[in-house]
Parts: C-alpha cells; structure tokens; sequence
C-alpha cells in the first residue's frame, strides 16, 4: 500500500499568516526528507489554524510517512470532521485503518475515493469475497501484471471458491457434489482411494453429472492404474462425446497401456474435436510412431512444435522426432532435431541432462 | 457403497483365482540373515541402497549356495574415520552352504569371508572364475574399498584385492565379470553411484526429512579392470574411455547388443541418462546411449535407472534391455532393434501399465514357467522409507513384480509373495536342481525371501558351459535353443549376481537344437538334445 502524500495549496482562504508559515516550512521539510520536523510544523499548523483541515491532513499523511499509522488515524478523521469533501483524508484515512486491521471502517473511505486495490484487500478481510474479487478484477486491468494485485485476487477467489464448497459441505453434506468436492480434495492430497470412495458415492447417486467420471479417471491415472481409467474415461467419452478433453484423456489412457491402435482413433478424434492441443497432439504422434504411421508422427509432433516454442513439450517432440528419423536413417534430419532437443532441455532442465 | 459385479468382472476374478502362484516363499533351515541397513535420522544414502545376493556353487558339489552382502552400522552422526562394525558378527557378508536337503549351513568364517573391511559399507556382489581355475570367486563392492575374495577350491577364500589391484574406492554399487577383449581372461566392470560420504551427506525434503535424490551430489565414474591372466588387473578405466562419461551407476550388464563379437554393456544411470558403451573391439568403448535409442525414455525423459537386466525378451534372438526405475517412470523396455538401435517398448509391452506406480530394483529375465519365453522378476521397493507420508499413493515396502510373458507382452502373475518388503538385490538360479527357475531377494532390515518355483508340466534345458580356449566359465558365450538366445552372464539384476549355468524353457518340446558361438570364436551344433537335462557343453578345444 503506497502512502500518497498531498500538499496542499497554500492559498487557502482564512488561514492565519502563522499557520501559513508553519505548512510552508512543513512541506519543504518533507521535501528534504526531515519527516519529523515536517510533523512538527504540520502540528503546529493544526494547533495555530485548529479549523484547517488541510493541516490536520497534511500531519496524517506526515505521520503515515513514517509508519505510524496509529497516531495517523485522529488528525486523519479530524480532517474530515472539518471537510468530509476531502477526498484524499478519505484515502488516506482508508490505508490507516486497512494497515491497522480496521478493515470493516475503511472500507467506506476506500469506496468513496475508488481505491480498488485496497478496497478488494479490506473486502478480503470482511469476508466479502465475491465484491472483493470484482474489485481486483477492476484493478488488474489498469496493473495487469503487478504481483501484489494478482496474489490478492487469487486468494480472494479462493477463499470465494472455500466459502461456497464448505457452505455446501455443511448444508448438503451427503449430496452427489460434495462427494465430488471431498473427492476433488482428497486427489489434491493424493488420498487416491479416499478420492475413489468420495467419486463413487457422487456417481452413484448422481451418474448424470458431466465431468464425474472424468475427473475419477484422474484419480485412477494418479495412481497408475490404467485399465480403471481407461474404464471410467470411456464412460464420460459416452457421456460427452464431444469433450476434447475426455477423448485425450481415454486416448492417453488407452497408450499407457500399449493399446496402441485404439489411442491413436481416439486421440484422432480428440484432435478433430479440439484442434491445436499439444497434449493430443503429442500423444497422437506417439501412438503413431508406435502404430508404424511415421508420416502421421512425423505431422503431429511438427505441429506440437509450432505451438509450443521452448517448453518441455516442444522438446520431446524434437525427440520423438529425432527418433523417428534415426529410425529411417536420416542423420542430417536427427542430429538437427537431438540438437535442438538437447538445447531445450538445456533450458528446461539443465541439471538432469548434463552429469555435474 | 454397494458394489455389484458383472459377468465380466466375475469371469475376471474367476481367472485370476485359478492362477496359482508361481513361487512358494520359503525359508530355509539354516539360513539366518538378516540384512543391516542401520538407517539413521541423518538419512545417510547408503543406508536406503544395500544388499547384493549371489547363487554359486563354490565348492562345486553341484548345489547353489548363496553369498549375502550385509551393510553395516552407522552411528548418527558418523564419525571420522568412517568405521561401521564390520567385525560384529551381525555385520558380516554371510556365505551359506547348500546342504542335499535344501536346508543351508553358514559357513562364513570357515571359508574365510568374515573379514569384510572395517570402513566397508557392503553394497554387491560379483561373481566369476576369474583365473579359470574351476571355482567360482567373490568381488564384494562397498562404500568404501571393495575385495577381490579368490575361492581356494578347498571350502575356503583369500582376499587377494591388494594384489589383484581392484580395490578401487568411494561408493561402488553393482559389477561383473566378462571378456571385454576375448583373450579368455575375466575382466571387471564396477560401477560407482556419485561423490559422496557421510561428512558430505545431507537430508532434504524439508520437514519431511528423507534421502537427497542423486542430482544432489557430483557424478562420478565408473571403473573397468583388464584381467592380465597373471592374477592381477590393469586399471584402464581411462585407456578404454569408460572414464570419459561420468554418471550415477547403479546397475550394469553384458551382452553383444550388435553381434560383432564383442561384448557391450548398459550401465543404468540414477536420475539422467542411460549408458551403452558400444564395444570397438580395439580396448576401447563408445557411448551411444542416445545415438543408439537407449538413453531416454520415449518422451526424452531422463529415468532413475538402478537395476537391469540384457536378454532376449521377444525371442528375436537379440538381446534387449530391461531398466528398473522410479515411479512414474515405468519400467523401460528398450527393444533391440537390430542395426545397433533401440526402441523404447514399455508401453507395447504392457510394462509401464503394470510398473508405473512402483519402485524396481533387483531384476530378471528368466522363463519362470518353461514357456519359451523369458518372464520378468523384480524385487520391489521405494527409495524413501517415509514416501507415503510425501505421496500417499506410493509405497515403500512392496511385494515383487512377477509378469508373465505372453509372446511380448507382459501380464501380472502371482509371485507368492503375500507381504510386502523392501526389496533390493535379487538373484536367480534352479536352487533345487529340478529343471525350474527360482529366485532369492534381499530385504532392507530383513531376512532374504528364497522363492522356489511350484513347477509345472512345460520341458526345460539347463546348459553349464566349459570353456577351453574361452574363459572356463564361458561367459560371453552366445546360446541359442529352439529359437531362444542367452547370453551367457552371471551378471544383471542390481548388486546380485546369478546361477551362471542357462536356463532354457522348451514348452512342449521335449528335444532341443543347441547352439553355441563361443567368444573364441568358436560356433557349436548340437541336435535332438534331450529335454529336462542339466547339460554341460564342452567348447571344442581345436576348430
């Protein structure tokens, strides 16, 4: 949170010939960075011309200057006691009582003056995810890649998404989505026969729900056993058969297990349904490769490549290239893809490729 | 939750259930060991990375008799210089004598094996007739200096290390026995882990606490020994260029990958990239692991390679390599290809849907079943003793892969094996002489499991070579029986070494045509052998 000082004019209308001085020497105090005489003429200020709000602003921000941000809070409010206009009392008095966990009294300061950054933290703190999630939202398009707002909104959606599964959790405890939810939990954790449990209960209550066994095929895939998975994405495959994402993942499944003709149609058709994804494309020019359709390999993996630039991707790609190439005698052709191969994995993961 | 069962599943369960184990887990009278790791709270490597088992007839009465290497004790923290009680009985390597009824007699100090070297940590074991005298010898490799033990021929053993010059240093894992330059004298190949000892040690995985992954600590290089015939070695770990690749070695086998007559080996690197030096027939030898479809994965993938196995797997009659690895990695297939090149197979194979999810160390490729075809044995068990704890989905004790070879492809079969434990070292050899392939492993704080093979109705041939221009042993040696080839290698599986006599599965043959090229060069026919023998084949001594 940034501490935004504001001098303010000195033409002001009846303010004493002494309580002028006083906020002139003030500000150019501040200017040199003597913080501490800068609150002293500030309070001066304040005890010659108890009427200007000004100077009780002026000595708040001073105050805050120097972090603290306690004594801050009473010539802030003093400030707007006398102008309940001024906007930058209002914002400076939000920061205050933000920093000081006085989040529910900030708010209203940090609304008036649109501080959305700060808004969105001190609705974090009062539990107003879903407003504060929109407020950062709002702020990120102006700062898109500031790390502190994009923290914020993350935890904010977070905690958004925590509120909404544990009200759930609590209302409908046994329902078929929170089985899915404690299923979803338990595979984060890596709970694999938790997270089985949590599934079948949410299947067998409610089998129609798309992405269900999608997401138990996970868990098994998790655990590496490939017949279940191959068994409950092929189930969401009849449920959806259009889901890009199912039919890769049933063709992913189908290779793990060297049934090699069947992933290659499937993931083919996970092609055809959402073209341009690396991961089917990979795949398929594995199950290719291994079908003994070179060309098709050969287009797959270069079409990985043109999407994906310098990720571990595009390097097993140059490899399953490489191979295939030194498969047809082609030394030209492999040496160019095992160098650039050997260059991403440089990049990517130079301590695993190269002995220390 | 209720859970019904199709007709399909109960067809399933009805098949599974009509599968008898292959083995039977034995223990037998007499054999008493119990494998000291001694792991500490400071997580030392060592202590997650012993014991190499070995099947030898050392005192040539035709029974296997089995050599354990034990670890050792470690104080936490260890102090320098490095000592780990070895002169404790309960530290000793143990060789234990087969007895006509199958039950073992220790007969460590008697035959002069109880010496295993104060600041020896033990890791594996070698096994080979090093001076072609007729009886088997021992190389122990350690954290520390390996021995060189040389069987006397009279029950007993001397260790000769000094002057055979091979005691070598730092952390040697797994080695072997084979003829790099066919002059008819054993070489030696061990390998070594990383840069490492307990000064320089350290945990990771933060609050968790647990062993370092390899990556951690420097590479190292490994070490080859030219057998001068003369009962000493010439180190020519650099002449040969084997120094020139360093790595983190835990596992090595031979075989002539390229049919030119000259043994090659693969050295299964941990966390990087596989090794296969291409042996150039002139002393020296070229890394081609990547050049030859052998080094990574499918995806370029590095693995943690640790043990490994060099044999025909697909009856193509070239041998392939079979790599023990870390979950999530699968176990990898690298099929021989012909024309010196690989391809990555787990998946065609079967193997990575059955091995994803575990931790492979000691291995075999051995026709379990007298099928004709080589099935697949390994001793199982994660690296990290607290793994579930990190990933609940893993395990650390787990009960060894069995996987049936159905014509390539590999199925999951019963080992016999009911409780998990934490493998490691694995050897295999017909301990009980009858014509049917059985297997000991080695367990981590644990007595070794001996598993004898239930047997069944298939024919078999056991083949013991006699070398007379070729080393005695005649390892190296190419066999071919009915269309199936071995190689002839005590060496393979990780830190063990196995029964040197080939085994052969006939199906329903009951003859067999045998061929053998020796690597003098020397090729030899044999027809309409008799089935369910233990045959010796003598190597013409003039062609």
């Amino acid at each position: 949170m940034k501490h935004a000082i504001l001098f303010l004019c000195l033409a002001l209308q009846g303010v004493s010939p002494e309580g002028a001085q006083h906020m002139q020497a003030g500000v150019e105090a501040h200017k040199q960075g003597r913080f501490d005489l800068a609150i002293a003429e500030f309070r001066k200020a304040t005890e010659t011309d108890p009427n200007l709000a000004e100077a009780f602003l002026n000595l708040g921000a001073e105050l805050m200057q120097i972090r603290d941000n306690g004594t801050a809070v009473a010539p802030l409010k003093r400030a707007l006691e006398l102008r309940p206009d001024l906007d930058a009392a209002h914002l400076q008095l939000g920061y205050a009582l933000l920093s000081l966990g006085y989040a529910a009294e900030a708010i209203p300061h940090l609304e008036r003056v649109h501080a959305l950054e700060a808004l969105g933290i001190a609705q974090i703190e009062t539990g107003q995810y879903q407003e504060a999630v929109a407020n950062l939202s709002d702020a990120l398009v102006k700062r898109p890649n500031d790390p502190d707002l994009l923290y914020y909104l993350g935890r904010a959606g977070g905690l958004l998404s925590k509120r909404a599964i544990d009200t759930l959790l609590s209302v409908y405890p046994d329902s078929a989505r929170s089985h899915q939810a404690m299923g979803e939990n338990y595979f984060v954790l890596r709970q694999m026969p938790q997270a089985e449990q949590e599934y079948r209960e949410a299947l067998r209550q409610r089998p129609d729900i798309p992405g269900l066994q999608l997401e138990l095929g996970l868990v098994y895939a998790g655990a590496a056993q490939w017949s279940k998975a191959e068994e409950a994405f092929r189930a969401e495959v009849k449920r959806q058969p259009a889901s890009a994402e199912a039919a890769y993942r049933l063709g992913d499944a189908l290779l793990k297990q060297g049934k090699v003709r069947e992933a290659r149609s499937e993931l083919e058709r996970a092609d055809k349904l959402q073209p341009g994804m690396p991961e089917t494309l990979y795949s398929l020019g594995k199950a290719a490769s291994l079908d003994g359709d070179l060309a098709l390999a050969e287009k797959s993996w270069t079409r990985v490549i043109a999407l994906e630039k310098e990720t571990s991707l595009a390097a097993q790609a140059h490899f399953g290239l490489a191979a295939l190439y030194r498969k047809q005698g082609k030394t030209a052709e492999w040496q160019r893809e095992m160098q650039e191969f050997k260059r991403l994995q440089n990049i990517i993961e130079p301590f695993r490729s190269e002995p220390k | 939750m209720r859970s019904r069962v199709n007709r399909r599943d109960f067809l399933r369960f009805t098949a599974l259930a009509a599968a008898p184990p292959i083995f039977d887990l034995k223990l037998p009278r007499g054999l008493d060991f119990t494998l000291q790791n001694s792991p500490t709270p400071q997580k030392y490597l060592i202590e997650t990375m012993p014991g190499g088992v070995a099947l030898l007839d050392y005192n040539n009465d035709g029974l296997l008799d089995i050599f354990l290497v034990n670890g050792g004790r470690l104080t936490s923290p260890m102090q320098v210089p490095e000592k780990f009680d070895r002169a404790n009985p309960r530290y000793w390597n143990r060789l234990y004598r087969q007895n006509k009824d199958g039950s073992f007699t220790d007969v460590t100090e008697a035959s002069g094996l109880a010496n295993a070297g104060l600041g020896n940590y033990g890791m594996g074991v070698a096994v080979a007739d090093y001076d072609n005298d007729g009886f088997p010898d021992l190389f122990v490799t350690n954290y520390g200096k390996n021995i060189l033990y040389h069987n006397n021929g009279d029950g007993t053993f001397t260790d000769v290390t000094a002057k055979a010059g091979v005691a070598g240093g730092g952390w040697s894992v797994s080695a072997g026995f084979f003829d790099y330059d066919n002059d008819g004298h054993l070489d030696l190949f061990v390998t070594r882990y990383m840069e490492w000892d307990t000064k320089r040690s350290k945990a990771c995985g933060g609050a968790w606490r647990t062993y370092c992954p390899p990556a951690e600590f420097p590479a190292t290089t490994n070490l080859l020994y030219r057998n001068r015939g003369d009962g000493t070695f010439e180190d020519v770990s650099q002449k040969s260029g084997i120094a020139a690749k360093k790595g983190r070695a835990l596992g090595v086998a031979f075989a002539d990958y390229d049919d030119d007559g000259f043994m090659d080996f693969f050295v299964a690197n941990d966390g990087m990239q596989q090794y296969l030096f291409h042996n150039n027939g002139n002393g020296t030898f070229t890394e081609c692991g990547l050049e030859c479809g052998a080094g990574l994965t499918a995806d370029g993938k590095p693995m943690s390679g640790m043990g490994v196995v060099f044999q025909d797997y697909d009856n193509d009659g070239r041998p392939d390599i079979v790599v023990t690895v870390l979950p999530r990695e699968n176990y990898t297939v690298f099929r021989n290809d012909g024309n010196g090149q690989f391809s990555y197979r787990s998946l065609e194979t079967g193997l990575a849907a059955l091995t994803s999810g575990s931790s492979g160390w000691g291995v075999g490729l051995e026709d379990f079943n007298n099928d004709g075809w080589k099935d697949l044995f390994v001793a199982q068990s994660h690296v990290l003793d607290n793994v579930e704890r990190i990933d609940p989905s893993l395990h650390y004790l787990e009960k060894p892969l069995l996987a049936i070879n159905s014509k390539g492809r590999f199925e999951l079969a019963d080992s016999g094996v009911a409780v998990p434990l934490a493998g490691r070292g694995a050897a295999f050899g017909d301990l009980n002489n009858d014509g049917w392939v059985d297997a000991v492993v080695t367990s981590l704080g644990g007595p070794p499991q001996v598993l004898i093979n239930r047997r069944g109705n298939q024919h078999w041939l056991t083949i013991a070579l006699h070398g007379t221009r070729t080393n005695r042993d005649g390892l190296g040696a190419r066999v071919r029986v009915n269309g199936q080839i071995r190689f002839a290698s005590t060496t393979g599986s990780y830190l063990s070494a196995n029964d040197k006599r080939l085994h052969f599965g006939l199906g329903d043959s009951d003859t067999a045509t045998v061929e053998v090229s020796w690597p003098s060069g020397v090729r030899q026919t044999l027809k309409d052998v008799r089935a369910d023998q233990f045959l010796e084949i003598r190597e013409p001594e003039q062609s």
